[in-house]
């Protein structure tokens, strides 16, 4: 095998495992509130994209090490996640069909979200980027893999698994899952239903947030990826199963090889809509999603 | 009965003296609709202060005053639109301009040449704007597909028969800027290879900079919308692409800055910086107090949106009624032969509005945090028509 053809198959590789991974990073986010609180989050690229601005102006504005910047932010989600909470989004949890009303609350989040960056990020720069998390390049045979991408693709990589170990033994994570199962049948076995909403839409914004600081520390950004990572993390949610967090882990992961795979055999303009072409191939044979319950 | 219509005649007489005064003394009014909010926010702010910067010196006593009513158009068509037909009913506007946009501009084009308003149009570089048949619309920016003719000028003249591979986003300027490159590519011994078009909202160009590299072009035209610019660029130069080999069509400063120190040495095409080896007095003074008022230098844009108002002033200033009539303000721009204020490059239009184009090929040199130094490496001039851009961009 030539160089050439190396370079070109890591770079396909890494490429997908990175994409891969923040798409799976923010579908498990939105696949988590979907799947308690029945909130369709239409705002989670304005989410991902405040995530972003923000760490951009810890680290360039203040000086803050993106590293130390990107703790801070996903930490700051918590208390901006409690406030819309209490605020708005627990009036809507006895409304019957609620889902209808919280994806239009979550277009007003999105619209007011969108104006505030535009008055404000818009009039600084139409771009933005990071200093990197860390320098230099490895070697990977032929390839050189960036340590900054390499760094923030282990990074993702420890979140997911982290995010899996937690849903899956942690108690908190039971819940969830009983919740997503059968509120009224995990209620009468104890579970503080309204507490799992509560943290449901903490941790899913939490994760949400990450994503968005880990794709600033690997790639330079503007305003279109808000729209992108939205439309992206709703097909992921639909062919996985909404609601289901291993359905958004996988197909997350499936979406960003799939994407780099497809860019390269065919073109990335094809790549960009071979996911969304899927989607409705599956949606026709499967249409609860591949890993509805 | 005599006498009475005497006193009725100087009445009449002295009313109509003492009005066409008033009216000799109102403001001549602009309509300015650009994209203040939503996704091209910088640029039309970037734009009003070069504007604001224009109006401290276009106004002085004495002078019939230049009223700029900026309206914001949300970077959409509709809004564009909208804004345009209230300025013109409502305020009664002698001209209209202020986008920085193709798909606003292409709005208010419409609405200019249907409904006779003059449109001197500051930042918008789509073709068609000019189009044969165009009587109100004045561009001041060179056309995108003249972009791409002069790239390949640039290429030729730094290495005839030169392979290039062109990667960029599929926006109408970005093809065009493209159209333009390969049609003269053709013609100026030049091959393109590879040619890889990404669509709106990529993210990764990890897999086809390795495809550029595999394909060991001369020159790489880098045309990356938004941050994926900085990506794109970036990505390029992991998998060992030289900044020497690296040529942006064109490069304002927040670009600049993003591509950063490590892209010293790459190329990027303006039409006003603040590094031109010959600035005027007065394109001194307007870079210095850009910097001091935003902290930056300005670059192409804010340089047009400034050149712009001196333009109107100009026009007023030499033909009297201009600023009454929209017809006579036509006619003036359409006569224009004046020069920019801040660079001394001569400004004059065609049939269809289309300026008389012409481009500057930048080299860096260093990057800052809030400055850079870049070096002349090239100029040209060129016809609008000297390709037919008409037909390569519909």
């Amino acid at each position: 095998m030539s160089d050439a053809t190396i370079i070109i198959l890591l770079s396909m590789i890494t490429t997908g495992l990175m994409l891969g991974m923040i798409f799976s990073l923010v579908a498990v986010g939105v696949t988590i509130i979907y799947g308690s609180i029945w909130m369709p989050n239409a705002a989670n690229g304005q989410f991902f994209l405040l995530a972003a601005l923000l760490l951009w102006s810890a680290s360039v504005s203040w000086g803050l090490h993106p590293a130390l910047a990107a703790l801070i932010i996903i930490g700051l989600s918590v208390p901006f996640s409690y406030a819309l909470e209490i605020l708005l989004i627990r009036r809507f949890y006895d409304v019957p069909n609620r889902n209808i009303s919280y994806f239009v609350l979550s277009l007003g989040i999105t619209q007011i979200l969108a104006g505030i960056f535009s008055i404000t990020y818009g009039i600084w720069s139409d771009q933005f980027q990071l200093p990197p998390l860390v320098g230099g390049l490895t070697m990977l045979g032929p390839f050189p893999m960036v340590n900054n991408r390499l760094a923030a693709m282990l990074i993702a990589a420890l979140l997911l698994v982290a995010l899996f170990t937690l849903l899956r033994y942690h108690r908190y994570g039971r819940a969830l899952r009983a919740v997503f199962q059968n509120r009224e049948a995990a209620a009468l076995r104890g579970v503080d239903v309204r507490a799992v909403y509560r943290m449901s839409f903490v941790l899913g914004n939490a994760v949400v947030f990450a994503g968005g600081v880990l794709f600033a520390c690997a790639y330079s950004f503007d305003f279109s990826i808000a729209w992108t990572m939205a439309i992206t993390a709703f097909a992921i949610m639909i062919i996985g199963g909404p609601g289901s967090v291993l359905g958004a882990l996988v197909i997350g992961m499936v979406f960003g090889l799939t994407q780099a795979a497809v860019s390269i055999f065919a073109s990335p303009t094809i790549a960009a809509f071979s996911y969304l072409g899927a989607m409705l191939v599956i949606l026709l044979f499967r249409p609860s999603g591949l890993f509805a319950r | 009965m005599k006498r009475q219509s005497r006193i009725l005649a100087t009445g009449f007489a002295l009313a109509l003296v003492l009005s066409t005064t008033a009216l000799a003394q109102e403001p001549v009014k602009i309509g300015f609709v650009t994209e203040l909010t939503e996704p091209w926010s910088f640029f039309g702010t970037s734009c009003v202060a070069g504007l604001k910067l224009a109006e401290l010196q276009i106004n002085p006593a004495g002078k019939r005053k230049i009223e700029f009513i900026t309206i914001d158009n949300q970077t959409r068509p509709d809004q564009a639109l909208a804004a345009s037909r209230n300025l013109d009913v409502q305020s009664k506007v002698i001209a209209l301009s202020g986008p920085t946009s193709s798909d606003t501009a292409l709005a208010m084009n419409g609405y200019a040449e249907q409904n006779k308003v003059p449109f001197v149009v500051p930042v918008a570089a789509f073709p068609q704007l000019t189009k044969p048949g165009t009587r109100y619309t004045f561009r001041i920016e060179p056309d995108a597909a003249g972009w791409g003719y002069a790239i390949a000028q640039f290429v030729a003249k730094q290495k005839p028969s030169a392979k290039v591979a062109v990667i960029y986003s599929d926006f109408a300027l970005m093809r065009a800027i493209v159209a333009g490159l390969k049609y003269q590519a053709s013609k100026a011994g030049l091959k393109i290879e590879p040619e890889i078009l990404f669509p709106q909202g990529t993210s990764d160009a990890t897999v086809q900079a390795a495809q550029v590299r595999a394909a060991n072009p001369d020159y790489v035209v880098v045309i990356g919308a938004g941050g994926f610019d900085s990506t794109l660029t970036n990505q390029l130069l992991d998998i060992g692409i030289r900044t020497d080999q690296i040529i942006h069509p064109f490069g304002i400063t927040t670009q600049v800055k993003n591509w950063g120190k490590r892209s010293v040495g790459s190329y990027y095409g303006t039409f006003f910086d603040a590094n031109l080896d010959k600035l005027t007095a007065e394109g001194k003074q307007f870079v210095d107090q850009f910097r001091a008022q935003n902290d930056r230098p300005p670059s192409y844009i804010e340089n047009y949106c400034f050149v712009t108002a001196h333009i109107i002033r100009e026009v007023i200033d030499k033909n009297p009624g201009a600023g009454d009539d929209r017809e006579k303000f036509r006619d003036a721009v359409s006569a224009l032969k004046t020069k920019e204020t801040t660079s001394g490059i001569p400004i004059t239009f065609d049939k269809n509005g289309a300026r008389k184009e012409y481009m500057y090929f930048m080299q860096i040199q260093d990057v800052q945090a809030k400055d850079y130094k870049s070096k002349q490496v090239f100029y040209i001039e060129w016809d609008p028509e000297v390709i037919p851009v008409y037909d390569l961009i519909k």
